[in-house]
């Protein structure tokens, strides 16, 4: 049983393609995330679900029925905007029951299920006062009772924590995810902060130019980027430049790494080797050459920034003109600006590129 | 299925119906009052074959060559030009030091610049008619109408500067302009007055056509400036007088126009209303 | 565009020049700062207030030097009543006209998308004929609508209908109604736009999403949202066109309206020694216009609470 499909949506505005052929089945209960810069096609993938914007190619269909050319007040989705979408002149209440009324749901009925969905978000309090009263917590918070109201079969989120406050942030966040798991509704989350993205989905969808670059757990996107693109959005990458030397085997600034390299790359092609800084380690000081074992490279340390978790150290090696970032983190001795180290490159989470595909 | 597309398209047809009558509302008085002022044929004669015939500029010659004409027009103008150095003076200074010092203090002077609204100006003519005796001096003069004039377009004049101070963070620019060593005047005179450029463009043009357009003032002032000069001409000659009145028309539209081009926002931004968007009350009157 | 300058709020108490004597107090100078207003309330004083109540004064002072309240009560019988109540009746109507007539054109103005220019020419052209009025306008109707007007001719001879065989007078409720409409409608679009405009995308498309057509919409968000500025619309229309003179007195010889009437004792066409009259018509037309603003403005302030 499939809750949301979208099958090869395309969508273009004048002469941009925001949407390629997109894509994309969402499983009862899920909570995907659309994850990508702006002008990716995030929002208007969205969108077409809502049925603010009409698909030029392909269809979307919930629970089985195509929905493709149903007007936006026909379909059964709960959305919950950016910012600035409660109706000003309608009381906390009244905004939440608006569905409600527009459904012909009785009075009894409609007062039951505000109550209960304002509990569902902690808001039984405010029940009277009105949006310009809220703090924009208190007003997205709303807006998603709002919305879970009418019981949707589908909730779409549209970047409901950008305009926040970044404490507020991080509170909201989890509490939409502890709705959404304790309603079991399937929901669709677009944001441009892969924090958030990483935190709270069951799959992330990275997406690029109106494309699904890659669509997996949190932990696969994270670890196993499939591509150049996801891999730099993603948290932060240092890249090196490498010579393939053999199989999973390449020259870097003059040492030798075991990573495991693409099949087919043929010996002597130029690569980028991707290493995030946390999978990065250091050493003090300076092993000689001959006594260094593989996979070490020596440099110098240029900068330090202390940021409170943890520590970003910038390493000039030998041979790069780049610095390297490396996190390091707890207990870890802090070297001083100027001194020798040797970095140590975890292989097992190195990713190779071919030169080209960025 | 069919029925949205057609009330879709009913909806889309309704407005721009909507707009061409409004537009036709708007433009056909200027069309009469063109085939009267320049037309010498008398509307009984007027008909499709008569349509072309005996157009003449002579409505507009004749009242040109009118000393009495000249001398109110004349009186107008001067009225005018000094009309908008008193309300600069006397409201760009106040401002800007409203702006700069007295922020708490803006809603106060923006319910004082509205205050002439409630006194409409032929309660604020009746106001000054006993006064008579005790400024004879004064109010004998053509030029007793300029204070006048100022509280008139003072509504307007404090919004037009007001929002262009606004848009202009001018606090920020004096504290940098001072911070590099520049005097208050300078920083006035090389920092202030040209951003504000077209706010005091706009308070200026708006300030004229107030000006050039009060009647009811000058009338029971007994003062002869354009406007009272048009009232009693047209008396005497309907084509010349209606002439006149469409030229004044036509004058202050194009003066509003220039207006609306040079304050036109810069950029994507919609345009919006801000600096003629003042509460008005019959300003002419 | 009464946006409360937040970011110089706290900061006047720090912006002491360099130079100036106070530049070393520690005290934050704000009390000699009101200096800086006396220009104006000099200025507002002496050609506003003063007037003002010399009207007042002179409505409860009799020719033969008594005081009494007589003359503002005796305002309100005879013709003068007559006048009041045509005025208020006159001004009620043009301000409906104009409310419903300018506030469509400016939902017109905001929903066609083309061509792109529309906006900006009903703005500008809004923008000019709300200053529009008095004397020229006057004539125009004259021309479009008097006996010997364009229309009235166009209607004779091309559709044989007589308007003045109807109680058609431009010195009507009607006639007049039309004329100052001219200047009503410009004038509430420019009031309307921005309400419009402050109609949020969001707010449609959360109706939309919860079910509710355009008609919805306008019932329970749109309309409600806009109400204040509506109201407050149509009183500043009331206002203007209640105060309205040198346009009626272009059109009419008689003295049917509050305006004209005060313009009449004034100069004494009506009886020579009943100027008395006069004020106290003015100050009554002065106290309708300061309830009339006055509610306008704080409708005003209320409508934007909710333009965020």
């Amino acid at each position: 049983m499939t809750a949301l499909v979208y099958q090869s949506v395309r969508k273009t505005f004048g002469q941009t393609v925001a949407l390629e052929s997109f894509d994309l089945t969402l499983k009862p209960g899920e909570l995907v995330s659309l994850l990508g810069p702006s002008g990716c096609g995030k929002t208007t993938a969205l969108r077409i679900a809502a049925g603010f914007e009409k698909a030029d190619l392909g269809s979307v269909s919930v629970n089985g029925s195509d929905i493709t050319h149903l007007p936006a007040h026909r379909r059964n989705m709960g959305m919950v905007f950016q910012s600035y979408s409660l109706f000003p002149n309608l009381s906390v209440g009244e905004n939440v029951e608006f569905g409600l009324r527009t459904r012909k749901v009785n009075k009894a009925e409609r007062q039951k299920r505000v109550g209960e969905t304002l509990e569902l978000v902690q808001l039984s309090a405010l029940m009277n006062r009105f949006p310009h009263q809220l703090s924009g917590g208190q007003q997205q918070r709303v807006a998603l009772a709002r919305a879970l109201a009418v019981q949707p079969e589908v909730l779409l989120l549209d970047e409901p924590l950008s305009a926040l406050d970044a404490k507020v942030r991080a509170t909201l966040r989890d509490e939409i995810r502890r709705i959404q798991t304790e309603l079991g509704i399937t929901t669709l989350f677009v944001t441009h902060d892969q924090e958030e993205a990483l935190a709270i989905s069951d799959r992330v969808g990275v997406m690029s130019n109106g494309r699904l670059e890659q669509l997996a757990s949190p932990v696969e996107v994270y670890r196993h980027p499939s591509s150049a693109f996801v891999a730099r959005f993603v948290g932060s990458m240092n890249e090196f430049p490498a010579t393939v030397l053999g199989r999973d085997s390449l020259r870097v600034a003059g040492s030798v790494v075991t990573v495991p390299t693409m099949s087919g790359s043929r010996d002597g092609a130029s690569v980028l080797l991707l290493v995030r800084p946390e999978d990065v380690s250091i050493t003090q000081g300076n092993p000689k050459p001959d006594r260094r074992p593989e996979g070490q490279l020596a440099g110098t340390v240029t900068a330090i920034a202390f940021q409170g978790a943890s520590t970003v150290v910038s390493v000039r090696l030998d041979g790069l003109d780049r610095p390297v970032a490396v996190h390091l983190t707890g207990a870890a001795a802090t070297p001083a600006i100027g001194e020798r180290v040797s970095a140590n490159i975890d292989s097992a989470r190195a990713v190779c590129e071919p030169v080209g595909s960025v | 299925m069919n029925r949205d597309r057609v009330l879709r398209f009913v909806g889309r047809i309704e407005p721009a119906v909507f707009v061409i009558l409004c537009a036709l509302f708007f433009v056909l008085p200027l069309l009469a009052m063109g085939r009267f002022a320049f037309q010498k044929i008398p509307m009984i004669r007027l008909g499709s074959s008569t349509l072309f015939d005996g157009w003449t500029l002579e409505g507009v010659r004749r009242p040109l060559g009118n000393s009495d004409f000249q001398k109110a027009l004349r009186l107008s103008v001067q009225l005018a030009l000094a009309t908008v150095s008193l309300t600069l003076a006397l409201m760009l200074p106040t401002t800007l030091w409203v702006h700069l010092r007295l922020p708490k203090a803006r809603p106060f002077v923006e319910f004082l610049t509205v205050l002439p609204y409630v006194i409409p100006p032929i309660a604020l003519v009746a106001g000054v008619l006993p006064l008579k005796p005790y400024a004879r001096w004064f109010l004998d003069s053509n030029y007793s109408l300029m204070p006048f004039y100022v509280i008139f377009a003072m509504p307007f004049t404090f919004r037009a500067l007001d929002a262009g101070i606004q848009a202009l963070d001018v606090k920020t620019l004096v504290d940098a302009s001072r911070s590099l060593g520049a005097g208050w005047g300078h920083t006035v005179r090389r920092v202030l007055i040209p951003n504000l450029r077209s706010a005091i463009i706009s308070a200026s043009f708006l300030t004229a056509a107030v000006v050039l357009g009060e009647y009811t003032m000058a009338r029971v002032l007994l003062k002869r400036t354009l406007p009272a000069f048009m009232a009693e001409y047209q008396g005497r000659e309907p084509q010349g007088g209606m002439a006149l009145a469409l030229a004044a028309l036509v004058l202050t539209t194009a003066l509003f126009a220039m207006l609306s081009l040079l304050t036109r926002p810069r950029g994507n931004r919609k345009s919006k209303p801000i600096m003629l968007a003042a509460p008005v009350t019959e300003p002419t009157a | 565009m009464t946006a409360i300058d937040r970011s110089s709020g706290g900061r006047a108490q720090q912006a002491t020049p360099v130079g100036s004597p106070l530049a070393t107090s520690a005290r934050p100078p704000r009390s000699w700062a009101w200096v800086g207003l006396a220009p104006l309330l000099i200025f507002l004083g002496l050609f506003l207030v003063v007037p003002s109540f010399s009207v007042f004064l002179k409505s409860l002072r009799a020719n033969d030097g008594s005081f009494g309240f007589t003359a503002l009560g005796n305002a309100f019988s005879g013709q003068n009543l007559d006048a009041f109540k045509f005025s208020v009746w006159l001004s009620a109507i043009a301000a409906l006209v104009g409310v419903v007539a300018g506030g469509l054109l400016a939902y017109a103005a905001t929903t066609i998308r083309r061509p792109r220019w529309l906006r900006s020419l009903i703005i500008a052209f809004s923008g000019v004929a709300a200053n529009l009025g008095g004397i020229p306008l006057a004539f125009a109707f004259i021309a479009l609508l008097g006996r010997q007007g364009l229309l009235t001719k166009i209607l004779s001879g091309g559709f044989g209908f007589e308007l003045y065989a109807t109680s058609f007078k431009l010195d009507s409720t009607w006639g007049l109604t039309v004329v100052y409409s001219y200047f009503n409608i410009p004038l509430m679009v420019l009031i309307t736009l921005p309400a419009i405009d402050g109609l949020k995308v969001a707010w449609r498309e959360a109706c939309a999403n919860l079910g509710g057509t355009s008609f919805t919409f306008w019932r329970r968000v749109g309309v409600p949202v806009l109400f204040p500025s509506l109201l407050g619309g149509f009183l500043l229309l009331f206002a203007n066109s209640f105060s309205a003179y040198a346009t009626a007195a272009a059109l009419t010889q008689k003295s049917l309206i509050v305006p004209l009437r005060i313009g009449f004792y004034l100069r004494g066409d009506i009886s020579a020694n009943e100027d008395q009259l006069g004020f106290s018509l003015a100050t009554w037309m002065i106290l309708i216009m300061t309830v009339c603003m006055g509610l306008y403005w704080f409708l005003r302030k209320r409508a934007e609470r909710w333009q965020q």
